[in-house]
């Protein structure tokens, strides 16, 4: 009966989205009178808004299901158990095919819902395309919930208890991890909308861009988050001491966060000179669809397995979806082509513009060595007729020199200026940065450090790190000066007066400082396996570690857990006692090795036991790492994180531009 | 009364009025980042790709893996994994893989030297290795072990566990050997 109720709301939620379409269609296409089209809209605005509610009545629903344990539907017999706790009970909304696409669809509609709240009345003549643009999408997600994956599908007979989540997935990084690509994909939907309707409609001005600025920046936030949190589940949960492995699921979030960044990097020169309206339309395109492109990587299954293709249900809708919008939205771009044209052009090498321009290269660089790596076996098949795959390696020689060159522009960027600089004006400005960055890396390569590849990246991440630290030193110290503030005072005030700037720079910080730290953790990680027998010692760097013994005991639910107890000494003194350990999920046979640390600024010092003898007097066979700098990754993401609340966060300035801008055009519209 | 001769004292003006001759100077230097993007994909290219192969295709045309470096996909056959602590720093991982669980008589051997046991390596789990074919073995790179990860939403069959009605198999754990073996219902 309740299952009856979230599908039927999952219908009505459908048959709206078929309105709102049609509706929008009509819209653009139709010629009503004015009051017609403004009955029209009101009731298009609504429509949209009303699928929220609806889609989260059916999530409401599966969760209630999830928590009576109701192994009559398909999907809670699939990811719940009677015993599993009830904070996982709620999680498993996610934690498969079905249901995770209906929550995808929540997050849709509540973004869908706040934006047709928050902008209707700044653009009431654009809205009802952006509305019938972000119900195509929805309508899209509905159709694979209801057509495909439907959640509420039910199981007859009833089974006594479930499969339960998966353990891999029961970790609080796993947990959120999900939540937060999709908040990220779906918050990326709106510019893309704002983007089609302006044109679709021919309503051709930047002041889209102003609107959906925040849209943007909450979206790449999210997937930003997303990825770490996907990364710090890898190091924590997967045992393999790594982060990142260039996996096509991990490069179907990576692509739309690299088109994103681009965007966001570029409508800066939109905004300040009116110039790459087409090359923004295009990036604003290229996230969405490599964002639906990503989300048909990973849940058709057509890369890590292409015979699978014509079996899944799901990969051949996401291809004619996909197909469908680009035509679309590349259609639409190729019509208005010559209506986006600016009429500025870029006027040096030496300027602002053609520092982002470039910096836009680069990033779709990586991105293309990205979608062509993912992508490797279909094309190798298509010119070979062998299906071929491409190894780690092969993103690290592609990739790292474009990094190299995106970190040199991150540090130089902020030196030039509108229209031009001059030669000898940048040339001061970067002298003691390079000079600095270069005697730094002399010193690193006196003291031992050999590796080519991480010498330049060392250099170009200080050159660019003092660069973006004097940003903000001489702007706080011109404070201190004139006004006497102290400094944190006068940091505050700079960085409050200009958050969009000072923000960027934090992002910019956060990323130097994954830089350091993918160059410690992946050129200098160290690892040994060993087996040691009971008060036996090994060592790897300045560590030593000795085996004390193995305890085993019942954890909770079904757990039998089984934990070494290892002591670590750094440079002969104990520091920490380590319990790395096996949990088994003895219900369903699944084992989890989970791996015990002592973590420093510096380095990871990161145990596994991947092997217990028992019968042999106690052996335990341990994997090592030793990952210096690792720790960095995970502070620069805070910044970064930190650096986009303080870019988005709202300015009483710009409220008031935008409510002129409206007021304005209300007044023009009227007259 | 004020002097209202508009003389442009601007110097953006002049930078804005020089020629149009720039375009030519962007095209080439894009030009150039496009053609340095294609070579450090090819030079990437270079040693880094392996022929992706299933079991039964190996077996249609095994001259082709040959002194190459392959990625091999199959589904893990449960009773044959076995993993062997030779002594203090060697170990030595073996399993056999095949295409469909229920006809098992294709298969190949994968061998994992130094490797941990991934907690992903179980019965009919799908198995992704990188290494190279020697003597009918395929022996495993380092680190070139992968187990399908959850996130890719595998479809569970009702085979692989659980108490589904219609009748599946599911693990037992005997405590006494602390051992996890599969039960058919």
């Amino acid at each position: 009966m309740l299952a009856d109720l979230g599908y039927a709301a999952l219908v009505i939620s459908f048959v709206t989205a078929i309105y709102a379409v049609v509706t929008s269609t009509y819209l653009l296409l139709g010629q009503p009178s004015p009051k017609a089209r403004q009955m029209w809209a009101n009731s298009l605005r609504n429509s949209t808004r009303i699928i929220f509610p609806l889609v989260f009545l059916s999530c409401a629903i599966i969760v209630v299901s999830l928590l009576r344990s109701d192994f009559s539907l398909d999907y809670v017999w699939r990811v719940s158990s009677i015993e599993m706790p009830t904070y996982l009970k709620i999680t498993a909304l996610w934690g498969g095919q079905a249901g995770s696409l209906l929550f995808w669809n929540l997050l849709l509609a509540a973004f869908i819902a706040a934006a047709m709240s928050r902008d209707w009345r700044d653009r009431p003549e654009l809205m009802p395309y952006v509305a019938g643009t972000l119900a195509i999408t929805q309508l899209f997600f509905l159709y694979i919930s209801l057509g495909v994956e439907n959640p509420f599908a039910r199981l007859d007979p009833v089974p006594l208890d479930g499969n339960g989540l998966n353990p891999l997935l029961r970790h609080p990084g796993m947990i959120i991890h999900p939540p937060m690509l999709y908040l990220g994909f779906t918050g990326l939907v709106i510019p893309f909308s704002f983007a089609l309707a302006v044109l679709l409609s021919g309503q051709i001005d930047d002041s889209w861009l102003r609107l959906t600025r925040r849209w943007t920046l909450v979206g790449w936030l999210f997937l930003t988050v997303g990825l770490i949190l996907g990364g710090r589940w890898a190091y924590d949960v997967l045992g393999w001491g790594g982060y990142w492995a260039w996996d096509p699921v991990e490069n179907a979030s990576f692509m739309p966060w690299l088109a994103a960044t681009a965007f966001l990097h570029s409508v800066i020169i939109q905004e300040k000179r009116g110039m790459f309206r087409q090359w923004n339309m295009f990036l604003i395109i290229l996230t969405y669809l490599l964002m639906i492109y990503g989300t048909f990587i990973v849940r058709s299954g057509v890369i890590s397995s292409v015979h699978a293709f014509a079996q899944s249900g799901i990969g051949p809708r996401f291809f004619i979806f996909l197909t469908l919008m680009s035509i679309i939205s590349f259609g639409a771009l190729f019509y208005r082509w010559n209506d986006l044209a600016s009429a500025n052009q870029l006027n040096s090498f030496f300027s602002r513009e053609a520092a982002f321009l470039t910096n836009n290269f680069v990033i779709l660089g990586i991105l293309f060595v990205t979608f062509f790596g993912t992508n490797y076996p279909i094309i190798s098949e298509l010119i070979t007729g062998e299906q071929a795959t491409v190894a780690q390696p092969f993103y690290e020689r592609a990739t790292g020199p474009l990094f190299a060159i995106l970190i040199f522009l991150m540090g130089i960027a902020p030196l030039t200026m509108y229209y031009k600089t001059s030669i000898q004006r940048l040339g001061r400005a970067i002298a003691w940065p390079l000079l600095s960055a270069t005697i730094i890396t002399i010193v690193l390569f006196g003291a031992g450090m050999r590796q080519w590849a991480a010498l330049i990246g060392v250099w170009v991440t200080t050159f660019s790190l003092i660069i973006t630290l004097a940003e903000f030193w001489v702007a706080s110290r011109a404070r201190m000066r004139t006004k006497g503030e102290s400094f944190f005072t006068a940091l505050n005030t700079t960085i409050s007066r200009n958050r969009r700037r000072y923000g960027g720079y934090a992002i910019h910080l956060g990323v130097l400082l994954i830089a350091f730290g993918v160059i410690g953790s992946r050129i200098y990680q160290e690892t040994t396996q060993i087996r040691l027998f009971e008060g036996e010692s090994t060592s790897l760097g300045r560590y030593e570690m000795t085996f004390k013994g193995v305890e085993r005991y019942a954890g909770p639910d079904d757990l039998l857990i089984t934990e070494a107890t290892v002591d670590v000494f750094d440079r002969g003194e104990l520091v920490k006692t380590i319990y790395p350990r096996t949990e088994l999920y003895t219900r369903t046979g699944q084992p989890m090795t989970i791996p015990d640390l002592r973590t420093t600024i510096s380095e990871d010092f990161y145990v596994l036991m991947v092997y217990w003898e028992e019968t042999t007097a106690n052996a335990a066979t341990f994997r090592i790492y030793l990952n210096p700098l690792i720790n960095w990754v995970w502070f620069g993401s805070i910044l970064m994180t930190i650096g986009t609340f303080i870019a988005g966060w709202p300015d009483p300035r710009e409220s008031r531009v935008v409510a002129a801008t409206a007021t304005r055009r209300r007044v023009t519209v009227t007259a | 009364m004020a002097d209202v001769s508009w003389t442009n004292t601007n110097p953006k003006a002049d930078i804005l009025a020089q020629p149009q001759t720039n375009r030519l100077k962007f095209a080439i230097a894009g030009i150039f980042l496009f053609v340095a993007i294609g070579a450090l994909l090819v030079n990437a290219l270079q040693g880094t790709t392996q022929l992706f192969t299933t079991v039964g295709e190996y077996y249609a045309a095994p001259e082709k893996a040959v002194g190459r470096d392959m990625r091999i996909s199959g589904y893990v056959l449960g009773d044959s994994i076995s993993y062997t602590q030779i002594d203090a720093t060697s170990s030595r991982l073996e399993f056999d893989i095949v295409d469909d669980v229920n006809y098992p008589d294709q298969r190949i051997r994968i061998i994992a030297l130094n490797e941990p046991k991934p907690d992903l390596l179980q019965h009919q789990a799908q198995a992704i290795v990188e290494g190279r074919m020697e003597d009918g073995q395929f022996f495993a790179n380092e680190g070139g072990l992968f187990l399908k990860c959850p996130t890719r939403y595998e479809e569970l069959s009702t085979e692989t566990g659980g108490t589904h009605p219609d009748g599946a198999t599911k693990g037992a754990y005997d405590a006494e050997t602390h051992q996890y073996t599969e039960v058919t219902d």
